[in-house]
Formats: C-alpha cells, sequence, structure tokens
C-alpha cells in the first residue's frame, strides 16, 4: 500500500525523474501506451519542488514572447486543459485575468512632449489593441478590451489610476499539488508505481544508450527516462552526460491571504500591464489572484539565489510584494495575511523550455528549464513529450484497458447535508472536524494517510485535506492531525515530520529531558 | 436531516466564558441550555493552563487553571445542561440558526432562541507579525506549545527562543525550563514586557531566563527544522538595526505575539465588530447587534484574566435567560466613547444604566498618578485613584445604578489631582 | 556582612524596583517601595521566598497521558526544580479526583502535592 516501502522492480518501461507536475504528466500520459512506469521523486511526496509553491496559474500565453517554444506549448496547454484533467477530480477554474492599463503605464513625464489626448489614446486604445492583436496572433482566443468602466465593473477593487484594460478568459487557476497528486495516483491506477525518497544518483549508459537508472536503493533497467527533475534537472542531466544547459534558480515569494476575509475581494487574477522596459524583475510581474480555494493571494516576486533550497523569504520581499500592490488594490486587507511562500524557479539561462532526446545518450529524454508557464504548458509539454517517446519506441497503440477515472476522496466540507449524514452513519470519523479553520474531518485525514500517493507527514496531509493551511495556520489540529499520523502509520508521535526526513514535529515526549538529565 | 432542535438558549464553547454562560442561563431559570464543545471535554484553555494565578476575584483564592476549570465543570455537569462535546458550529446565520455537526448526532440544525458566544481567541501567527526566513518544523505558537507539553505529552522545542513576552510566552518558558527543555531567552519588540510582572519574576527571573526588550526575531534559519533565529535590536520605530544582528541557535521558536478574538461564527451571523476589540460591539448586559445573541469572554476583547472573563458570561448567561423569559426593555443604547488615554471600553454600549455597569477597559500607555473617571454626559459618576496603569492590565470600573439616562458615556483616564467622589482606590 | 538584594515587586502594576539591605541576615532596610506591601514582599522574597509548584504527572490509561497537579501550599523557591524532578519519574492510574493527594511531604517541605482536575479512564467518553 504505502509506495515508499516497497523495493525497487529491476526493469520497467520508462522512468521518469521527479514527482513534479511536469513529470506527473508525462508519467500519466504514457501510462495511456505502457503499464510498469517508474516515478522517481526524492523528496517525501510528489510535487515537493517547484510544483508545490508557485501561484497555480494556467496562463492564456498573452505575457510570453512570440516564437518561443514556451509561447506555444502555453497556448497549446491552456486549450487542452479541460481534457487534460478530465476524470481527475481536480478542477481548473477559468476566472479570467484582467490586464489592468493605468496611468503609470505610460507616466506623464515621459511622454516627450505628446498631447494629453494622445497620450489618452494611447493609454486607452492603442495599448489594449496591441495586447489583443498580439495574442491573437499566437492563437489565444477569448481576448478582449475594456473601458474604464468595464475594468471597474469587472473588479471593483482595483486602484482608480485604471484607464483600461483588457481581459483574458481562457487564463484559469488549478491547485498545482492536488493536480500533481492526482495525476500521480492516476497513473499508479494505471499500473505506474511511484518510490518517494528516492534519489537518483546515476545512470548506466552503454554504446551511447542509456540502460538503467541508478538509486540510492538500488538499479532500475530501462530503455527509456524522462528527465524532469527541476532546479536539478542539470545535474541529473550530467549524471547522464545528456547535458549542456544551466539551471541558475530563481526565487518567487507570495503572500497569501484568510479566504474568508478576501473571498471575492478579486474574482479574477488581476495584473498591472506594464510596458516592456518598466518590468523591474523577470517575473511576469505577478498579480493578485484568489487561489484555486479562494484565498487572495499576491505575487511573485523573482530573486536570482544560487541556492537550489533557498525557498525562504526576506523582509525585503514582503515590503517590496506590499508596495506593488498597493498602488493596484490600495485597500487590500493586509492585516488578513495569514501566510507567505517562497518557491524556487528553474530557468535556463537562455530563459526557454529545453525539452528533447538527448543527442548523446539514446532513450534520454530532458524535460528541463520549465519554469512559468509550466503548469499552464503541462498538458502540451506531456503531449510533445509523448511524440519523442514514440519516436523512441514507446508504443503508439493505447492500451484498451486505461482507467480515464482517477476517483477524488469526499471532501466533507464540500458536500451536501445528506450526504455528509449519509458518512457519518457509516463512519464517526466524518462527524469529528478536527480543523476548524477549514473544516477538515478526521476520516479526509484517515484517507489521505491510506491513499494511493499516502501522505505520510504534516504538509502532505495539508496539501491534500488543508489541514493548517487557515488562518491559525494549525495552531489547532497539528497535535491532532499528528496524532493522527502516528496512529495510522503504527509509529511514535516522536516520528512524525512536517516534511520528511530531518523535519520532526516533536524532539521528545513530556518528561523525557528530565529523566535523559538524570541519568 | 432530523427537525431542528429548538433549545432556549446554545452556547458556544465552553472554556470559561461558556462554562459560567451556560450556568448562569441554567440557574436564571432557562429549561434547555445546550453547551457546544468543539473539544473532547469542558474547560477550553483553562485544562492546559497548570500554572496558578487564577479565581482571585471569583474564589478569592488563588487556582490552576485546572482546578478553576474544575469548579464549574462540577457544577455544570449536576445542572441539567444539555452538553455537546466533539461539536462544531459550522455555521451561524442572522436568524440564530445554527448548523453544528458532531460524531454522533451527525449534521444537526438549531434554532435557539437565544445564543451566547463564547468562542475565545485565537493565536497570532509568524505570518501575521511578518518573521521572514525558511518555514521549518519548529516555530509554533505558545499556546500551542503548552497544550502540547501540558496535554498531549510532547516536547515541541528542546533549545528555544521565544518571541513576545505576552503572559502564555512567559509561563511557556518557565513551562519549557521545568520539563528540561533550555530557553535561550524571551525576545520582546517592545520597550516593556508584554506580560504581568508577577510572571516577568516567576517565569523569568526565577530561572535566570533573560528578557530581551525592544528585539525581535528577524530570520528563521533552517529548511527542514529550526536550526537558528537571527535577532536583532530594534529603533525606536520598531525596525530592526542591522548592525546588532544576532545568529542564535535553537530548535524551536515559540511565539506570543498577541491573540485575536475568534469571530468568523460572528461575522456569519451578522454581528457587529468593534475595530479595536476585534469583538462584537456589546451593551452593558454582553447584548450584540443581533437580537438575541450575546457574547462573552475572550470573543468579546481579549481579558487579562479569567475572573473578568467569568463575570463576563454570567452577564450574558443571564440576560439570554432574561430575553427568552420576558423579552428584553429595548432602551435606545448609549454609546461609551474611551476618552483620554483609553483603548476600548467593554460594554460599548449602556441600555439601562438604572441597573449599574461593569466596565472593563484597556490603557494606551502606562501612566503613573492616575484617576479613571467615568463621566454620564458631563455628569461624573464614577472616580477612583490608581497609582499605576500600564496595556497589559485591564482596568475595571464598576459603577452603581444610576437614575438619568445620559447622552453618552465617555471613561478616561486622567492624571493630577482632583478629590475622590467614590470610596477609597482599588 | 553588608550586602543588597534587589527585587521587583509583584503586587500591583506598579511593579517597584526594590533594594534589601542586610547584615549577615538581618533587614536593616527596603528602598524603593511605594508601600508596606512591597517593603513586606522584599522581606519575604529575601527570608524565605516561596512558590507555588505546578507540573504535571503521567497517568496510565487516562482520558490524557498526563495529569495537572499543584503544591496544596508554596514552597521554598528553591526546592522547586528538584520537587519537579522526583515528580518527573511518578506513573499514576487513572482515575483521579480532582485534590487526590500525589506525592505527600515533597521535598521534605511537609507539603504534599495534589491532583488539580478530576481526570477519568480512557474509554469512559
Amino acid at each position: 500500500m504505502s509506495a515508499e516501502y516497497q523495493s525497487l522492480p529491476s526493469r520497467a518501461g520508462l522512468v521518469v525523474v521527479g514527482g513534479g507536475v511536469i513529470g506527473c504528466s508525462i508519467a500519466r500520459e504514457a501510462a495511456r501506451y505502457i503499464s510498469g512506469i517508474v516515478i522517481l521523486e526524492k523528496e517525501s511526496d510528489v510535487s515537493c519542488g517547484t510544483s508545490k509553491a508557485n501561484n497555480a496559474e494556467v496562463h492564456s500565453g498573452i505575457g510570453e514572447d512570440a516564437g518561443t517554444l514556451k509561447q506555444k506549448l502555453n497556448v497549446r496547454g491552456n486549450q487542452l486543459y479541460d481534457e487534460f484533467v478530465r476524470g481527475l477530480g481536480v478542477e481548473l477554474k477559468r476566472q479570467g485575468m484582467l490586464l489592468v492599463v493605468t496611468q503609470r503605464t505610460v507616466p506623464v513625464d515621459e511622454t516627450g512632449g505628446m498631447s494629453e489626448s494622445e497620450r489618452e489614446d494611447i493609454l486607452t486604445r492603442k495599448i489594449p489593441d496591441a495586447i489583443v492583436a498580439y495574442g491573437e496572433k499566437a492563437g489565444i482566443k477569448g481576448l478582449r478590451t475594456l473601458t474604464r468602466d468595464e475594468v471597474f465593473a469587472t473588479e471593483p477593487n482595483v486602484t482608480r489610476e485604471a484607464v483600461a484594460g483588457v481581459f483574458d478568459e481562457t487564463y484559469g487557476l488549478i491547485s498545482p499539488y492536488k493536480l500533481t497528486i492526482a495525476l500521480a495516483e492516476h497513473a499508479v491506477i494505471n499500473g505506474a508505481r511511484v518510490f518517494l525518497n528516492t534519489e537518483v544518483t546515476g545512470f548506466r549508459v552503454e554504446d551511447g544508450e542509456v540502460k538503467a537508472v541508478i538509486t540510492d536503493r538500488g538499479e532500475i533497467e530501462t530503455p527509456l527516462v524522462i528527465n524532469a527533475a527541476g532546479v536539478f534537472a542539470d545535474e541529473v542531466a550530467d549524471m547522464a552526460g545528456a547535458g549542456g544547459f544551466v539551471i541558475h534558480p530563481r526565487k518567487g515569494a507570495s503572500l497569501l491571504f484568510d479566504r474568508q476575509v478576501t473571498a471575492e475581494y478579486v474574482r479574477s487574477s488581476v495584473a498591472e500591464f506594464r510596458m516592456p522596459g518598466q518590468k523591474t524583475t523577470q517575473s511576469k510581474g505577478g498579480g493578485a489572484m484568489p487561489t484555486a480555494e479562494g484565498n487572495l493571494q499576491l505575487g511573485p516576486t523573482a530573486i536570482e539565489t544560487g541556492d537550489k533550497y533557498d525557498t525562504s523569504i526576506s523582509a525585503e520581499e514582503i515590503e517590496e510584494i506590499f508596495e506593488r500592490f498597493h498602488y493596484l488594490l490600495p485597500d487590500f486587507p493586509r492585516d488578513a495575511l495569514i501566510s507567505a511562500f517562497s518557491g524556487i524557479r528553474a530557468p535556463t539561462l537562455e530563459e526557454d523550455f529545453v525539452i528533447g532526446a538527448s543527442e548523446a545518450v539514446r532513450g534520454f529524454v530532458n524535460v528541463a528549464g520549465i519554469q512559468s508557464p509550466g503548469l499552464a504548458s503541462a498538458p502540451a509539454i506531456a503531449e510533445m513529450v509523448m511524440g519523442i517517446l514514440h519516436d523512441l519506441g514507446l508504443p503508439r497503440e493505447p492500451r484498451p484497458d486505461f482507467d480515464p477515472v482517477r476517483p477524488a476522496p469526499p471532501k466533507f466540507s464540500e458536500l451536501p447535508v445528506a450526504e455528509r449524514n449519509r458518512l457519518i452513519a457509516a463512519d464517526p470519523r466524518w462527524g469529528h472536524v478536527i480543523c476548524r479553520c477549514e473544516t477538515v474531518t478526521e476520516m479526509e485525514v484517515v484517507n489521505a494517510i491510506h491513499a494511493i500517493i499516502p501522505a505520510t507527514n504534516m504538509d502532505a496531509v495539508k496539501r491534500r485535506t488543508r489541514t493548517g493551511m487557515g488562518r491559525c495556520q494549525g495552531g489547532f489540529c497539528h497535535g491532532r492531525v499528528a496524532s493522527i499520523l502516528a496512529r495510522e502509520l503504527g509509529t511514535p508521535i516522536t516520528a512524525v515530520t512536517k516534511d520528511g526526513e530531518s523535519s520532526p514535529v516533536f524532539l521528545g515526549m513530556a518528561k523525557d529531558f528530565l529523566v535523559e538529565e538524570k541519568r | 436531516m432530523k427537525a431542528a432542535e429548538r433549545p432556549d438558549c446554545v452556547v458556544i464553547g465552553a472554556g470559561p466564558a461558556g462554562l459560567g454562560a451556560a450556568l448562569a442561563a441554567r440557574e436564571a431559570g432557562l429549561r434547555h441550555v445546550m453547551l457546544v464543545e468543539r473539544d473532547f471535554e469542558l474547560g477550553g484553555i483553562l485544562p492546559q493552563c497548570i500554572h496558578d494565578g487564577f479565581g482571585s476575584i471569583v474564589f478569592d483564592q488563588v487556582l490552576t487553571g485546572p482546578q478553576y476549570a474544575q469548579r464549574f465543570i462540577d457544577r455544570v455537569e449536576k445542572s441539567g445542561i444539555d452538553i455537546r462535546l466533539n461539536t462544531m458550529v459550522l455555521e451561524m446565520r442572522p436568524d440564530r440558526r445554527i448548523t453544528a455537526v458532531n460524531p454522533g448526532d451527525g449534521v444537526f440544525e438549531l434554532e435557539p432562541a437565544a445564543i451566547v458566544l463564547a468562542m475565545g481567541c485565537r493565536e497570532r501567527t509568524r505570518h501575521q507579525v511578518m518573521i521572514p526566513g525558511y518555514r521549518p518544523a519548529g516555530v509554533i505558537c505558545a499556546g500551542a506549545a503548552q497544550r502540547d507539553i501540558n496535554i498531549d505529552g510532547v516536547m515541541p522545542g528542546r533549545r528555544v527562543v521565544i518571541l513576545g513576552s505576552g503572559d502564555i510566552g512567559l509561563i511557556m518558558a518557565r513551562r519549557f525550563t521545568l520539563e528540561g527543555a533550555e530557553v535561550e531567552g524571551v525576545y520582546e519588540i517592545m520597550p516593556h514586557a508584554g506580560g504581568l510582572t508577577r510572571n516577568v519574576v516567576q517565569c523569568l527571573h526565577d530561572y535566570d531566563i533573560p528578557l530581551h526588550l525592544s528585539h525581535t526575531v528577524t530570520f528563521i534559519h533552517g529548511r527542514k527544522r529550526v536550526k537558528a533565529v537571527t535577532v536583532a535590536a530594534v529603533d525606536e520605530n520598531l525596525k530592526p538595526i542591522k548592525d546588532s544582528e544576532r545568529r542564535v541557535p535553537c530548535d524551536s521558536l515559540v511565539l506570543s505575539v498577541g491573540l485575536i478574538p475568534e469571530n468568523e461564527l460572528s461575522k456569519q451571523a451578522g454581528v457587529e465588530l468593534d475595530a479595536v476589540t476585534a469583538g462584537p460591539v456589546v451593551d452593558e448586559t454582553m447584548h450584540t447587534s443581533v437580537d438575541g445573541i450575546f457574547a462573552c469572554g475572550n470573543v468579546v476583547g481579549v481579558f487579562d484574566l479569567v475572573d473578568w472573563v467569568t463575570r463576563t458570561a454570567e452577564t450574558a448567561g443571564r440576560a439570554a435567560a432574561e430575553y427568552v423569559l420576558e423579552e428584553m426593555r429595548k432602551e435606545p443604547p448609549i454609546r461609551v466613547n474611551p476618552g483620554r488615554n483609553v483603548k476600548f471600553v467593554i460594554p460599548q454600549l449602556v441600555r439601562r444604566p438604572e441597573r449599574g455597569v461593569d466596565f472593563f477597559f484597556r490603557v494606551e500607555h502606562a501612566e503613573k498618578a492616575v484617576r479613571t473617571r467615568v463621566l454620564a454626559g458631563n455628569e461624573e459618576v464614577y472616580s477612583r485613584k490608581a497609582k499605576f496603569v500600564r496595556p497589559p492590565e485591564m482596568v475595571h470600573a464598576e459603577v452603581g445604578a444610576q437614575a438619568a439616562r445620559p447622552r453618552e458615556v465617555t471613561i478616561a483616564v486622567e492624571t493630577g489631582g482632583k478629590k475622590d467622589i467614590s470610596s477609597d482606590e482599588e | 556582612m553588608k550586602s543588597k538584594h534587589e527585587f521587583t515587586c509583584i503586587n500591583c502594576p506598579l511593579s517597584c524596583s526594590l533594594v534589601l539591605s542586610e547584615e549577615d541576615g538581618e533587614v536593616l532596610e527596603v528602598s524603593g517601595a511605594d508601600c508596606k506591601v512591597g517593603e513586606k514582599y522584599a522581606v519575604e522574597e529575601f527570608k524565605d521566598p516561596r512558590r507555588t509548584l505546578s507540573t504535571t504527572v503521567k497517568v496510565k490509561g487516562g482520558a490524557l497521558p498526563l495529569l495537572p497537579v499543584v503544591s496544596a501550599s508554596p514552597i521554598p523557591k528553591r526546592l522547586v526544580r528538584d520537587a519537579v524532578r522526583a515528580l518527573a519519574e511518578v506513573v499514576l492510574e487513572a482515575p483521579v479526583a480532582d485534590g487526590q493527594v500525589i506525592y505527600e511531604d515533597i521535598m521534605g517541605t511537609g507539603v504534599n502535592v495534589v491532583a488539580s482536575r478530576t481526570l477519568g479512564c480512557e474509554h469512559d467518553g
């Protein structure tokens, strides 16, 4: 049952290195053709790297440079999304993005003597029209220009400095970790296996062909390897001699607000349109958006960091976000801040996706440099990679026994009363609410712990059930969740971790330190 | 689903506020009082407050938290109150309809004649005070740590740094120490301690734990588990002074950085909240802005002493009973204004000054040789000297029955002499 | 020998800083107190400082794994830590009644340590 404790198979038809959204997308797509795929993940859960801490955006592609692979896959990925998530039990909400043109898009002192009416024409007509034309050329549908009044009708909290806007209706949000978990589980339902806490240490390559993946838990023979190792993709490629690119990690910090306070504060994702050159950072500018679960989210920032593990957030970043959004949304509810997080993007020096079969090592496919819009592009990346794998020998004929459905675990808070009572009658743990902020029941935690991809620590339970994600940030539920984990996993409570090895929640039992002292 | 039950009164939360309110409502003659508690036992936060210092006003005796709770629990259990444990209220509407759930009853509806809100408060978290750094295991709020250690019997830290010198932070400094953990120090951003002097002396001085005033934590180190924190002195604007930064190795950071009244349900029911207290606006009977909904204890505003919580609870419980039994007299309310050096006053409204009123308030800043004055309109109805007032200690002003109905009441803390009109000082 | 000892008064919010002067254990003077209570407090803190001891002890088969306990009256401050260590060795069986004596004559003080709540058995609900 627990993927963690199974022994590695001696061979697999395909090994995917990295259990992020890209690796799991590719594994799920490949599972349409073969069973016995293996996903290797060095962390204690899938979706632990870039896929965990990003802004959940499924962009339309409007923010990408024309002619890049990124833009092509983003536009295509967005179009494939509804079909891609069908049967997974994870929802993409296409609530659209509002790009706001403001007075500072063309500041008065930078007009070079242009008349006020000329400036107004640029701001209210030429810029919005140009944005729409640019997007349509890339194949993006559902773009329309908005007048100032329409901007306020769409988003009443936007700055009065707004002069016009563009609404991008195919833009949506999806929980990136719920999607990744669902994809991994869907792959497993169709014969794939996921090995957590398993780190790739090398490859066996003979005569220019990949033969096996070497891990800290043993070796797996395979003719096909997908390198979807995120920020570590350059190191993994180098291990096989299939490298030649460098990942330079870039941090992105975001702030998260209490969803009870900020529900409906913005309905779509709201971003300020900046002219090329106005952007102060490498981020596409970020935005204010409701998360897939309804929390207001602001960010992200973009800061180069030399450390692939640097998920810290600095005082300056928090200040920068506050400053930035103070202009766009002057009265956003600062006091309702409940969390701040930082994720690592994995760009290459060229800033474009690196997707392709290695020329040096046959059977080795790099899927690297996947930064935003990676989540949006995932379906198209998987589609593209299937083409590459077919050329490398993956059967082209879909399996007749492919199961199109991954059953999603029920969420108490979203069920109608009759269904709630039916569940409670069957098992009273459905009536025991252990997380008050997010209304999560004991049974949902138990189900997460015994799921196809088992949640074996606090953060893994949190990603699946939302325990500890509310305004009290686990103050009420952390002890309760820890006890359930210990009970269900059959371990002492001191073995419960926040997110895997080296992250114990408790350091001993009461009296332990006193008794030790005495000895 | 079963038809809605119709108790006379539903009390939400069975901490000191809920226990006191339920008992008072029952003793005032209500037949069906339902006490709803999300935990598996009664008492709220008191069972984990194993230290002494409770009850000096209500029982004229110094008790521990569990002892204080036990006295109420023993009475509640014999009083015929309908106790629902492990029960979470999911929704409360302005018409007083409540949806709740527990493992035994499933999801059920209540249509009580009156409601008393007694949900208490929750702790401010690291993000609400915006401490930069990583998000490892080992960052925990003081009250949560107290529950871990005293109720669940697990130790969330062994080498501990405490940020914030509120009472819970001070109490936990001693508690960690007595359990054999090491408390490196308590850091307080303000130039004065946040908690009672008694706790500074008995929890820190007694154990040689340093209190670093005008200091804060500027970074949390450690990707998986806390490895260290950076601390720094702050300037007069509370901004960290870069040069003073120092790295302190530790395995946990315990936060005692404030409490927030837990009013999510109140908001659902449309109860008007006070921006300063973050709790419902109440009159002297603890009646909120929504007809038939009362509130008491820390959900109304954070009290320093549990005894005051009990006092407001008894008021609320009795008033809820009166509301149900005879419908209250609907006098237009008189507004209570915080005057000089008064941060907030509970209650914010008075309807029947002829019955006398218990006022509770906090000052904005510490002051010596002061006089608390209560003005009904222009007439002084209460005046009392105090040697000293400090923000951590709540001030209680018990104003006797007043015949007149002023347009407004003002409470102010003033300096400079003036003769007592009421009895001796407190 | 003469010496001085500093205390912070805990009896009211004024928090007077007290200085007690003594010679060979004889109190000569208390300064800094705003009232008599402060003077008395300083003398007590100097001669025989006492504290109420509160901690937990382990319980088997209880609704909770720990029972809160308290000294029936304050004990000498210097004995508190050793008393807590002694109590760390105690393991009780549930149920326990409020006020029940858990440890008699703690550290030879003549003071009993008692349960500060009622604690039922694990599955009594």
